[in-house]
């Protein structure tokens, strides 16, 4: 969001003096609208048209961190609406929610689950970041308790201090001194109280109101006191107050540089009903929010939702990529089929599933194009003869393949003279151009073999 | 890109003769054909008009209308016609728009308050007494001034249209590329940005006949890049409409289709 | 500092597209802003669910979705009528995958019986899909399009390889279109001017920008549509605003996801809520991406779909 000439000028001392270099008032903040000048160069401009203009070149959402070390989870700083116009800065993260109220047992339980979470995934690690510990009691001495045995059975997670009591943050500081927690949050009525603590813990703070409106005065607030790592909750919970809000809230931010709602936005998904949880917290994913909390972390849940967010944030101009490798497919022998294809994930896991499918133990050797398709890298000159001839002599297939039968995707067929002439001793084959036909014909293969 | 008819015009013989017998023929077919060639609104030129001015505005945008479902840019100095004009107008297919007011005092004070009155679309002329300025900065400050006049009048931002006035290449050269930046500039004067127009055959004015397509044509791709919303030309001239097409695909406003010229 | 909400303006809307007839019929599409923002603008149409049955036994679905139609899936009529009576369902789209070459080889006019067969059981709209074997598919949607004359359905789907003959058929019996193609906004946008090119209403077009599981090439999917839906409203672009239509069952029921048993992969958990899981939360992301028509398989996806529409309205 850039600042107009007009609204720039009405910052300036508008004399016309001619000491910047330019004609007037009006041709120099034309000129600094479009960042082809600097401030500096104006002798008499004001303390205040200095912090404006400096206010407006800040990014747009602030970048908060929770947690150090480096699984510490950083988010904000985004600049678009629309992942294809530029990629989505930093993944949001999952919270689970842990009541103070739970016994000691579950808290250890679910507390080990979110450091158990992590998974791989196209060469990716994707955990759940972090536990929300739920001030339920109001009671600060249980607080402080919940939140010491969360962060000694999940070190690695960063820790939300869910709780409008300032006695109970207060209480539960120590166990997360030097953590950098999350103080979720104030309101109207603590915030002087909430900040201090926040200041004082080097946390950052949520602030929750009641829909926008409210949460603009909160910010300013808090703004006004001198704290800036503030994260929002407008208290919204269904879908369609998530959509309309947070792409409000975004739009303010980014389009309008609306700095009161320039902060990263926390939601909870909560639901009875699993498949819903999964569902809001997709919604929340896809629409902007940066922390979603969730009141149950069961693994088939949170696979889903840590490849939605991995799919959503994925840098639309560079292809995900799989490692170059020679992968074993069901239970392959030396005497098993081996094929090969390219490292574009895409390519990689469909392949993958339809030799899975076949239910033919299969070797699949992966090469790496810089995760091209196989038309695409070919045509790049990435997937050529010559390569191909490279890659199947280093990667040490022979240790695990007998034999010397090498299929090539259908697509580059013309490729099998060439190979065969760089692969001595090796023969060619054309599999299918499509993957789906892949099944008939590993089957046949092995039916004639 | 929206394209604005040229065609039907006093300084046309067979335009200005069908005004004043009020021959509706030649009119109605110049509408629709410029409207089929791609127009999205036309422009109504009928000149000073100091002779029945307001029957002849009004006879004309119910004579157009009546053909072309588009929105009209009414092109007079008169200002009681270009108010028989605005009150005539249909605005079912998008509202009118006062061609136009100027940076020079009479003028603004007469047609700013008519697009007040009859919640119109206004071209600002970034001219003013002392003529048309040598420099953009000082387009834009007469774009100010404009824009200031407009506030008062109740007329918001998004509809005026600045035109920074082109002049014929063959006579003053170095003002072509002035032009060209005072469209930029003028697009950085407000958040969102301001809208502009051109009328473009004025670069070619004086050129060669065989030269003037070609002058014209190019000169709208540049415009367009800097940021031309609109753009005063004749449709029925192939080769611009496919320059526009063209260059609304490059600069991203349409989306590519391998038949996007057909569209 | 007062906040005043943000509204975008937009040029076009989303065409509003009737499929079935009499009082069952069902309006896809028309809306006039991005998913679901009704403070800027109007949603008349919120997204819609096709239950997908299929003329044979679907012997390549996974356990977990097979098990929840295993007593009707051995007969088309049955099928559909347990859609619409027992589930409840307000479209359904009957998938011709046994006219595949490499299945069953079923001929056009079997094809067209199945169809005849399944309209006369149910009253709710019929989306009818081939194999999706381009040269086939021209014959055996021209044979149910015939077959299912004075019905309004939702033909699918008209590629660039196969288009004429089955737009040509559509128009002659009256039925609305779906254009698929390669996950492409350019070749989804050239495959709509092609078709209208054919003298084909624009207004029954339905767009395919061809569907991704989660995890498998959702983003792209998700990224063509949204690009799709910004030429319509902020270009006013024509060909790009047919409603969208995505056919997210059969891709998401191929995926390991969705067959993996817990005891080979306990980090994946449960297969049944997985594998229900990764079908709705397709659904999902796709809806927010600008979804009108969703074809989905499993009764518990389509559940929770319908629960967070609801939500969403």
């Amino acid at each position: 969001m850039a600042l107009s000439g007009v609204e720039i000028f009405k910052h300036l001392p508008k004399t016309n003096c001619k000491k910047c270099g330019f004609p007037t008032c009006l041709a120099f903040a034309m000129k600094l609208a479009a960042k082809q000048a600097s401030l500096d160069v104006c002798p008499d401009a004001s303390e205040e048209a200095k912090s404006f203009l400096g206010a407006a070149s800040e990014p747009p959402i602030r970048g908060i961190t929770i947690g150090v070390g480096d699984k510490a989870l950083k988010v904000g700083e985004e600049t678009v609406l629309f992942r294809h116009e530029k990629k989505f800065v930093h993944p949001c993260g999952f919270a689970l929610a842990i009541k103070d109220t739970d016994s000691d047992a579950e808290i250890d339980a679910k507390a080990k689950s979110v450091e158990e979470s992590e998974i791989e995934r196209v060469g990716q690690h994707l955990r759940v970041e972090l536990v929300s510990v739920l001030n339920m009691s109001n009671d600060p001495a249980k607080f402080a308790a919940a939140v010491a045995r969360v962060a000694a059975a999940a070190p690695s997670a960063g820790i939300i201090l869910a709780t409008e009591n300032p006695a109970s943050v207060e209480a539960a500081m120590t166990h997360v001194s030097g953590k950098k927690p999350l103080i979720c949050g104030a309101n109207a009525e603590n915030v002087e109280a909430m900040v201090n603590l926040a200041k004082y813990a080097g946390a950052s703070l949520a602030v929750r109101g009641d829909g926008i409106d409210a949460v603009v005065e909160l910010t300013e607030k808090v703004v006004g006191m001198g704290f800036k790592d503030i994260v929002i909750d407008t208290g919204c919970r269904k879908a369609k107050d998530m959509v309309e809000q947070y792409t409000q809230i975004r739009r303010a931010a980014v389009k309008k540089g609306f700095k009161p709602l320039g902060f990263p936005v926390i939601t909870c998904a909560f639901n009875d009903d699993p498949y819903m949880e999964q569902a809001l917290a997709s919604v929340a994913i896809a629409k902007y929010a940066s922390i979603i909390v969730l009141s149950d972390i069961s693994k088939w849940k949170t696979l889903a939702l840590m490849s939605l967010r991995q799919n959503i944030y994925t840098d639309p101009q560079v292809p995900m990529q799989v490692g170059q490798n020679v992968y074993k497919v069901g239970d392959a022998k030396p005497d098993s089929p081996l094929m090969i294809t390219t490292n574009f994930s895409l390519t990689y896991f469909i392949v993958l599933g339809e030799v899975e499918n076949s239910k033919v133990p299969s070797w699949l050797a992966v090469m790496d194009v810089e995760g091209l398709s196989v038309l695409t890298a070919w045509a790049a000159g990435k997937f050529t003869a010559a390569k191909i001839a490279q890659f199947i002599q280093e990667s040490g297939v022979e240790n695990s393949v007998s034999h010397k039968e090498l299929v090539i995707p259908g697509y580059v067929a013309v490729l099998s003279g060439a190979l065969e002439d760089k692969l001595p001793g090796w023969k060619i084959t054309v599999g299918p151009r499509e993957a789906n036909a892949l099944p008939a014909f590993l089957k046949n293969k092995a039916a004639s073999a | 890109m929206l394209i604005i008819g040229e065609r039907i015009n006093v300084i046309t013989k067979t335009q200005r003769e069908a005004m004043q017998k009020r021959d509706k023929g030649p009119i109605q077919e110049m509408a629709k054909n410029q409207v089929r060639c791609g127009a999205g609104m036309l422009d109504i030129n009928i000149g000073p008009a100091e002779d029945d001015g307001e029957g002849l505005m009004d006879w004309m945008v119910k004579t157009v209308q009546e053909v072309a479902h588009v929105p009209l840019c009414l092109d007079t100095t008169n200002p009681a016609a270009m108010e028989a004009g605005l009150k005539a107008h249909d605005n079912t297919w998008g509202r009118a728009m006062i061609n136009s007011a100027s940076g020079e005092e009479e003028r603004l004070n007469c047609m700013m308050p008519l697009a007040g009155k009859y919640n119109s679309l206004i071209i600002g002329l970034t001219l003013n007494k002392q003529g048309i300025p040598a420099l953009a900065e000082d387009r834009c400050a007469i774009a100010a001034e404009i824009m200031g006049k407009a506030a008062e009048c109740g007329v918001p931002m998004e509809d005026i249209y600045l035109d920074p006035l082109i002049m014929p290449v063959p006579f003053s050269q170095e003002k072509s590329l002035e032009s060209i930046r005072a469209i930029r500039m003028f697009k950085e004067l407000n958040d969102p940005p301001m809208k502009t127009v051109v009328g473009l055959s004025n670069i070619s004015n004086g050129a060669p006949k065989e030269l003037r397509p070609l002058l014209n044509r190019v000169y709208t791709a540049l415009l367009m890049y800097e940021g031309l919303d609109s753009a005063i030309i004749d449709p029925l001239e192939l080769e611009m409409i496919q320059v526009i097409k063209t260059t609304d695909i490059l600069m991203g406003k349409t989306l590519y289709a391998h038949s996007y010229l057909e569209m | 500092m007062a906040f005043v909400v943000p509204k975008d303006t937009y040029n076009g809307r989303v065409f509003e597209v009737e499929i079935g007839t009499g009082a069952k019929a069902v309006k896809i599409g028309g809306e006039n802003t991005l998913p679901f923002l009704t403070f800027e603008g109007e949603v008349p149409n919120m997204p819609v669910i096709a239950h997908e049955i299929q003329d044979v036994l679907p012997e390549d679905w996974p356990e977990t979705v097979q098990a929840a139609y295993k007593d009707v899936s051995g007969d088309p009529v049955k099928w559909a009528k347990h859609c619409q009576d027992n589930l409840g369902a307000q479209v359904i789209a009957l998938r011709l995958l046994g006219t595949h070459p490499d299945r069953q080889d079923r001929s056009p006019e079997d094809a067209a019986k199945t169809v005849s067969d399944v309209l006369a059981a149910i009253d709710v709209p019929l989306i009818i899909l081939g194999s999706n074997h381009a040269e086939k598919d021209a014959q055996v949607l021209r044979a149910a399009c015939d077959a299912a004359k004075d019905r309004n359905c939702l033909i699918g789907k008209a590629q660039e390889a196969n288009y004429k003959t089955i737009v040509a058929a559509a128009m002659a019996s009256g039925h609305k279109i779906i254009a698929m193609s390669d996950l492409d906004v350019n070749l989804a946008k050239q495959l709509n001017i092609l078709i209208t090119q054919m003298g084909f209403d624009k207004e029954k077009i339905m767009t395919d920008p061809m569907s991704s599981a989660l995890g498998y090439g959702i983003e792209y999917t998700y990224s063509v549509m949204e690009r799709i839906r910004a030429a319509s409203l902020n270009q006013n672009d024509a060909t790009m605003s047919p409603p969208i239509v995505n056919d997210i069952g059969m891709y998401v029921w191929k995926v390991k996801e969705t067959m993996a048993s817990e005891s080979d992969l306990p980090a994946w958990g449960s297969l049944e809520e997985r594998a229900i899981g990764w079908e709705s939360t397709t659904a999902v992301g796709l809806m927010m991406a600008g979804s009108d028509l969703l074809i989905m398989r499993h009764p518990k996806a389509i559940e929770t779909v319908r629960k967070v529409v609801a939500e969403l309205a």
